[in-house]
């Protein structure tokens, strides 16, 4: 408001003086009359869309009082039955645009409209309500958007530009199906919105509300609440909304941990991330780094088969890869040799645990007295939203992380620190939310991406849907091909949850190859054994035309254990000899799906589409180039694979070892741990012991496409011959 | 265990055995003036041949329990036991020559004789029955299981009828704590169902005999169980015949795993006379083979 010339008007009867220019609202105000507004906020431009400040100036029709501006000797109304009559009616015609309760007077019972409306005895409308649904966005961590309750104020627009200066959201639409729109219209969750909450606390409905997650406070012995003046000082929560942080202060802690205390635990589930504030802390890995193995009865004639934990120096795979890092859920990955790092203040971990619900891939413990925040993942998203602290960690990890994440990549290892120094400045993190996509099939390939958090799908479209080729975690890359051919994507990279790359740009990707020729010749390499082994899994599917085949699932499978029921006397001598092949575990079941007189056990099917791997925290499961599925000897045990396989075919074996007893020094006891195990394929035997010892010839393990493909022709010509 | 074609080998290989055994035996029969003995070389070695096919027949059982050793696949030795057991036969035939002799070498004769009887029906039933229970039982569950399923079975059946008719009477009083004893509750329309599952489904699913249902029960087999269903629907209302056609379905499981165990018990119980006559043989059969050449 400016100091201008001053001009006299009457409110409701009384003479008021105010400053030219100033709005007949304002005016009202300044004299302590409360005119009924929804659209207009103090600290944002006035513009008068709801009307129902509407005041009687002695015109033609009464005009919304916001955006009038007052005139010498005007006489002003703001309370006569003629106006309160109008302001009913705007208000009831608003209320047909807006469901009710909504989700804010549920919560909270403050939705600004639902008040005016009791005020005005608007228990029902005279109006029916619009028939047309808007819906609802639920794709934001922190914020819940319900079209349905939007009255198109533009409270939250004139927020987001004005205040905040993000401009993100706008309007879309025409007549009806009006709504707010974020970015160019896509989901709340995929746009460029940094969750400052402004549109949410600017919004007089419950069209945009903070959203209730499950688990709203840290409960946590020995957590501190952080007042919202505390966070405020801290300097990666500036630019922040106060609000916001003061709707969500439970659920950012302060943790103190003395020196050697335990901060978690891998294999154990949690919800929250830690950021260090002070101090230094140790991750490590605290399960036996080995993978379950059957001593073979070749050697000990006599011997009686037991399975043992065995360390992959004394027990090298005909095709062990060089893979020197085991990848976990910090800034940087673990030595195999030894696999113990630092964190310091400023790192922030526990990002996968937090925003996917995975389970802790490694166990932290104090080094020194360390304070933590503890950030439950609406508060970590917003962060992660926060374009300081995003910068922090940015830093952060260019400077710390950058180089082992990229040398853990073992074509990358010959890259010079020169190159990944020149790289820093160069490369983009980039945040992909659940179901994003990364790269689309047919774009132009500009970028080749190294996962840095999360999970990616990568899936082709074919003629009759789509076909998933791979999930790509930590330490894996993707958009070589593209780039190698210098054409188009071959295609789709799709966020699983909550994923983070490392983005190189085509110019980035085609010097790095000039200069290290050796890495563009295994590029090539992995580029050619990926479209190869694609080619011959779409061949497959194309010549296994079976209904009943593709419903139950069988076309994913590389590996059948069938059971051939005509023959099977049902002994049980396969199950038997699953178990004694592995100390007394079976690890098939004789039950399951039956396709002809062909029963599936219940046995690792070395699945195309690997759910197990999916959302291992270590990524200890993982496929050999002839993608065979292999549990390597980093598991922590924490059960997800075996979770996640759909057909219950991955088993947790348990295994005595020695650990710490915390709070006495170098005393040990025996505690249970445990690592997932599936069929082995008994792999150092000629065949696997279940087939061998089934004294029927009823069991088999076959290529399914191959051995169904075999069945079908044989049906095929038997019918052709009668 | 299927004998089809791949038994081919050991078809030709066991023919060739015996013609080749039949052919000595004519020439040593013919060549003995007293008559062939068991005594004699080639008779004895009638007798090791045959005794030793035998010990290789019994292996088979030391063999299973050492299955994961690789011995050799446990099929072949399956084969082995097959063929070799029963050219046994001849070979001891040929060791007695067609004669019984004593007390001991009698009994040893019926005990082989019973023990390769016993053995071909069990191979003729391991040929016929799993193709029978495959197309019999396609609800076969694991023979572990069964009582397990029964129980489900019984539960989701009270669960269905519950639904249709409410709780019982019984489960009613449960409910109340047993202080008043309410009413039921059930819809008139629907109380066939209830006393057709008091009185048949429920005592059908828990193997209970059925008063003056004779040699069983009428959901016992198919046919019989479709009518009773198709009579039970004329008098129930039409929202209470999906429940009905969900307890035909269990109905059917029921039937499908006392099948399943009826074949299974087929399947596995001639080994019950099989292996102890087998363990009996070998044993008198080693001790006659210890007097034979001591004395």
């Amino acid at each position: 408001m400016s100091a201008g010339p001053m001009i006299d008007l009457t409110v409701d009867g009384k003479k008021v003086s105010v400053p030219a220019g100033t709005s007949v609202f304002d005016a009202a105000r300044l004299n302590n009359i409360a005119i009924p507004t929804l659209c207009h906020q103090q600290n944002e431009k006035p513009v008068g869309v709801c009307r129902v400040c509407v005041v009687d100036v002695g015109a033609r029709v009464f005009t919304a009082s916001c955006v009038r501006p007052a005139e010498p000797g005007m006489v002003v109304s703001t309370n006569s039955e003629r106006v309160k009559q109008a302001r009913k009616t705007l208000v009831e015609l608003l209320m047909t645009d807006h469901v009710s309760p909504c989700a804010r007077e549920r919560q909270s019972g403050d939705c600004e409209l639902e008040a005016l409306a009791k005020q005005n005895n608007l228990a029902h409308s005279r109006f029916a309500p619009q028939a047309t649904r808007r819906g609802v966005d639920d794709s934001s961590m922190s914020i819940g958007v319900d079209f349905d309750a939007c009255i198109l104020c533009d409270r939250c627009i004139r927020g987001c530009d004005e205040i905040r200066e993000n401009f993100v959201l706008g309007r879309m639409g025409k007549g009806e199906t009006t709504r707010i729109a974020f970015d160019n219209n896509v989901p709340m969750g995929e746009s460029s919105c940094v969750s400052c909450g402004e549109c949410m606390v600017s919004c007089p409905t419950g069209a945009l509300t903070n959203k209730v997650i499950n688990q709203t406070a840290i409960a946590a012995p020995g957590s501190e609440p952080v007042s919202l003046e505390e966070l405020n000082e801290l300097p990666f929560f500036e630019g922040v909304s106060g609000t916001f942080l003061s709707l969500n202060r439970n659920a950012v802690v302060r943790r103190r941990f003395k020196r050697g205390e335990v901060i978690c635990r891998e294999g154990e589930y949690g919800s929250t991330a830690f950021y260090i504030l002070e101090g230094e802390a140790r991750v490590s890995i605290a399960s036996p780094i080995a993978h379950v193995k059957t001593k073979g009865a070749v050697k000990r004639f006599l011997g009686k088969l037991s399975s043992r934990l065995t360390q992959r120096q004394s027990d090298v795979r005909d095709d062990e890869t060089d893979q020197h890092w085991i990848h976990i859920d910090a800034p940087m990955d673990l030595s195999y040799e030894n696999p113990v790092a630092t964190l310091k203040a400023g790192d922030l971990f526990g990002e996968m645990t937090c925003m996917s619900l995975y389970p802790r891939s490694a166990t932290v413990r104090a080094e020194t007295d360390c304070t933590m925040l503890e950030l439950l993942r609406n508060v970590l998203d917003i962060m992660q939203r926060n374009k300081n602290f995003r910068a922090q960690l940015d830093h952060s990890y260019r400077q710390r992380a950058l180089d082992s994440h990229l040398r853990a990549v073992p074509i990358f290892a010959e890259l010079t620190d020169e190159f990944i120094a020149g790289l820093r400045d160069k490369v983009e993190l980039l945040r992909f939310s659940p179901g994003q996509v990364i790269c689309r099939q047919g774009d132009h390939a500009d970028s080749f991406y190294l996962v840095r958090i999360g999970f990616v799908k990568v899936s082709q479209t074919h003629l009759g849907g789509d076909m998933v080729l791979a999930y790509l975690s930590r330490g894996d890359y993707f958009g070589e091909t593209g780039l190698l051919n210098g054409d188009v994507r071959t295609a789709t990279c799709s966020a699983l949850d909550h994923v983070e790359v490392v983005r190189i740009s085509a110019a980035d990707f085609a010097e790095m190859n000039r200069q290290f020729p050796e890495v563009r010749h295994q590029l090539e390499l992995v580029e050619r054994e990926r479209t190869q082994m694609n080619r011959e899994r779409l061949t497959a599917l194309s010549s296994t035309p079976l209904d009943s085949f593709l419903k139950q699932g069988l076309m994913e499978a590389q590996s059948l254990l069938l059971l051939d029921l005509d023959s099977c006397t049902r002994c049980d001598a396969c199950v038997r000899a699953c178990a004694d092949a592995h100390d007394g575990v079976t690890r098939l079941v004789r039950e399951g799906l039956r396709f002809d007189h062909y029963l599936v056990a219940t046995s690792c099917r070395q699945c195309l589409d690997p759910l197990c791997m999916v959302g291992c925290p270590v990524g200890s499961i993982r496929r050999r180039n002839s993608l065979e599925v292999i549990i390597e000897d980093w598991c922590i045990g924490c059960g997800l694979c075996a979770d996640n396989c759909p057909y219950g075919n991955i088993n947790m074996h348990p295994f005595n070892v020695f650990a710490d007893v915390p709070g006495s020094s170098g005393k040990k006891k025996a505690v249970v741990k445990q690592k997932a195990t599936s069929c082995d394929l008994c792999s150092e035997f000629a065949e696997p012991s279940c087939v061998y010892a089934c004294p029927h010839d009823a069991a088999h393990r076959v290529n399914p496409r191959q051995f169904f493909a075999g069945l079908l022709q044989q049906s095929a010509d038997k019918s052709l011959k009668d | 265990m299927l004998i089809d074609a791949t038994h081919r080998k050991w078809l030709i290989a066991s023919l060739i055995i015996l013609v080749a055994a039949t052919f000595i035996y004519v020439a040593y029969a013919a060549s003995s003036p007293a008559g062939p003995s068991g005594g004699s070389a080639t008779g004895l070695t009638f007798g090791i041949v045959g005794f030793g096919f035998m010990i290789f027949a019994g292996l088979l059982a030391a063999r299973k329990k050492v299955a994961i050793w690789r011995l050799g696949r446990a099929q072949t030795w399956l084969r082995g036991h097959l063929w070799l057991g029963l050219l046994s036969l001849p070979m001891i035939f040929f060791h007695a020559g067609f004669q019984f002799g004593g007390v001991l070498t009698r009994v040893l004769m019926i005990l082989l004789i019973l023990v390769v009887a016993s053995g071909l029906f069990g191979a003729a039933l391991q040929h016929y029955l799993p193709r029978l229970m495959t197309s019999e039982v396609p609800m076969e569950t694991i023979f572990e299981q069964i009582d397990h399923v029964r129980e489900q079975l019984v539960t989701e059946a009270d669960g269905l009828v519950n639904g249709v008719c409410g709780p019982s009477p019984t489960e009613q009083i449960a409910l109340s704590g047993g202080a008043v004893a309410i009413a039921t509750s059930a819809p008139a329309a629907a109380l066939p169902l209830r006393e057709f599952y008091n009185r048949q489904l429920r005592p059908f699913l828990q193997h209970q005999h059925l008063p003056g249902s004779g040699s069983g029960s009428g959901l016992a087999k198919r046919d019989d169980s479709s009518r009773i269903f198709d009579g039970l629907r004329t008098v129930l209302p039409s929202d209470a015949h999906d429940a009905t056609r969900k307890l035909e379905e269990i109905c059917e499981e029921e039937r499908q795993l006392r099948r399943q165990v009826r074949m299974h018990h087929w399947l596995h119980s001639w080994l019950l006379l099989h292996v102890p006559l087998s363990l009996a043989l070998l044993l008198l059969g080693c001790i006659h083979a210890i007097m034979a050449l001591r004395y």
